[in-house]
């Protein structure tokens, strides 16, 4: 028999999610709760009714995509502050990115091939929805400090923010990739509808990246511009400055390994060569995400009880 | 109703004497283990204004932040019903770069209400602040008391019915003070719940009817604020002499 007894819930949602504690945001009628906070909620209506399951998970996602939206509003205001400029910041911060390797790879490198410009922009702009995430992730907890030591929310969001503002960032370098190629006249193919798809799987390892980032910012706080470093090898360890086809025959097949590699092509694919992507460069990024959401959503879980203590 | 049952939470430190995560711990090695509290039981009913007191670092705010939900215990179990409000600092949880209608935003959503409700509630919640134009400045512009002033109308845009503070009054101008106790007593009242930790025990005896006198982390006395408040300031002037 429950011990106790609250007064209905109409949303809910876990701060951790241990056996000892949880959080319920409560509604109107007598409810069995055990092992549980009750966090304030206003409700919307006065009407009492009781809920289905089914009702009571869709209430938690709304609240869940509600507490998204505002995580990475707050985000973005650090982010690119405010007023007129921080839209120039927002338009310009991804042509200055790949300008600064255009200038390596056409000047220094006197790099030639086809479209040189828009072959570096498909493979900086996926790196750096995943880089600008992973820094954003190691120092997400100290910008939150005040919140977290104040108030239990699901915590388990703030990875999923730290990509979604990247996100949003991203989509400015979505208008330098259609300049890109104007300038170099490609013209776009069929194979742009792959671009979602390709999308999802660039934000899903941006995502899984992110928990791993934000364990790593809190166990190696004094080494993150190392973790960065690391993370910028992994760039030069895939086809960044050229494409896959003019890398060596003997590391092409060691160099599909890094995640980074499938999407960088497949960008190429859908932007360059106005082709499908090919399976495996969907794939392999695609296991790059699940293994690291298996190795590090668990480890996350448990540790993100502690984050109020660390902070 | 709040049922704590034998909590305990433990703080684990590096050899640099910085609190730790398990997770760390494992990976990198640990120094010392403390409990910031150990075996805590005690419960409060509705309609009961309580007083956390003890010298600092007997597990005040530690305790405050397990009830928030901020920590979660270690040890032992915690039963909470009502909704709660919690200000465990004088920044309230406001991020000093967002504004106070950003922060009012975000925090209204954090703390429960749906963010339809949290945008319409933000003009009620400028009203009840009592800024003007600063509603719309950096919230690092603001005095203490501001913040503490814009923290306290967020929380209470949620109706709560437990409201934990954590010496945050004691850093509030006298009119505010007036109005954060009227509140704490309309709570109470209303059959809701104030637990409230500090130093400042005249403030703490007008909210309050009970005393948990906190001391290494445990509960050396729970009863009556009359009764515990003095044996709790004579055993420190002991010390003290």
């Amino acid at each position: 028999m429950p011990s106790v007894y609250a007064i209905d819930a109409s949303s809910d949602f876990s701060a951790g999610g241990s056996a000892a504690t949880s959080t319920r945001v409560t509604t109107l009628s007598l409810v069995p709760i055990e092992h549980e906070y009750l966090l304030p909620a206003k409700p919307e209506s006065d009407s009492v009714e009781r809920e289905t399951p089914l009702r009571r998970a869709l209430h938690s996602l709304a609240r869940s995509a509600d507490l998204l939206r505002v995580l990475t509003e707050s985000d973005l205001r650090f982010r690119y502050g405010r007023g007129p400029w921080r839209f120039v910041r927002w338009l310009l911060e991804p042509v200055a990115l790949v300008g600064v390797y255009l200038l390596l790879v056409t000047f220094i490198l006197d790099q030639s091939g086809e479209a040189v410009g828009l072959s570096l922009t498909c493979a900086v702009i996926p790196f750096q929805l995943v880089m600008l995430t992973i820094a954003n992730a190691m120092t997400t907890l100290e910008a939150r400090r005040p919140i977290l030591l104040n108030m239990a929310f699901n915590r388990t969001l703030l990875p999923a923010s730290c990509a979604l503002t990247e996100c949003v960032g991203f989509a400015s370098s979505f208008f330098l990739l259609i300049f890109m190629m104007g300038v170099y006249g490609v013209a776009p193919t069929w194979s742009i509808l792959w671009f979602p798809p390709v999308l999802l799987v660039n934000l899903l390892l941006a995502i899984a990246a992110a928990y791993g980032a934000i364990l790593l910012g809190i166990w190696l706080r004094e080494l993150k511009a190392f973790v960065l470093s690391f993370v910028r090898i992994l760039f030069f360890l895939a086809p960044a400055l050229v494409p896959l086809e003019q890398t060596s025959d003997s590391v092409r097949d060691a160099l599909k390994l890094n995640p980074l590699t499938g999407l960088f092509e497949a960008y190429r694919d859908v932007f360059l060569y106005g082709q499908r992507p090919a399976a495996w460069e969907l794939f392999y990024p695609l296991i790059g995400a699940v293994i690291l959401f298996v190795v590090f959503v668990p480890i996350y879980r448990a540790e993100q009880r502690q984050f109020a203590k660390v902070v | 109703m709040i049922s704590a049952y034998g909590i305990g939470v433990q703080f684990l430190f590096n050899r640099h004497l910085r609190v730790v995560t398990p997770g760390e711990a494992r990976l990198r090695g640990r120094r010392m283990t403390t409990w910031g509290l150990r075996d805590v039981t005690f419960s409060i009913g509705h309609g009961e204004g309580t007083a956390l007191i003890g010298p600092s670092g007997s597990g005040k705010t530690t305790l405050l932040r397990v009830l928030a939900g901020v920590f979660e215990p270690d040890r032992g179990k915690v039963d909470i019903c009502g909704r709660v409000a919690s200000l465990l600092s004088v920044d309230a949880g406001l991020l000093p770069l967002l504004s106070g209608r950003e922060n009012a935003l975000l925090l209204g959503v954090i703390a429960g209400l749906p963010r339809r409700a949290a945008v319409r509630a933000l003009e009620e919640v400028k009203a009840r602040s009592g800024f003007e134009e600063a509603f719309d400045r950096p919230v690092l512009t603001y005095s203490q008391g501001m913040k503490a002033r814009l923290g306290f109308a967020v929380a209470e845009e949620t109706n709560p019915q437990i409201l934990l503070l954590d010496e945050v009054h004691e850093a509030l101008d006298h009119e505010f003070r007036s109005f954060l106790q009227e509140r704490a007593h309309a709570i109470v009242e209303a059959g809701g719940i104030v637990v409230a930790a500090g130093h400042d025990h005249p403030m703490l005896a007008t909210i309050c009817t009970r005393a948990i006198w906190l001391e290494h982390g445990s509960i050396r006395e729970d009863g009556a604020f009359e009764d515990v408040q003095p044996r709790y300031l004579d055993s420190v002037q002991t010390q003290g002499g």
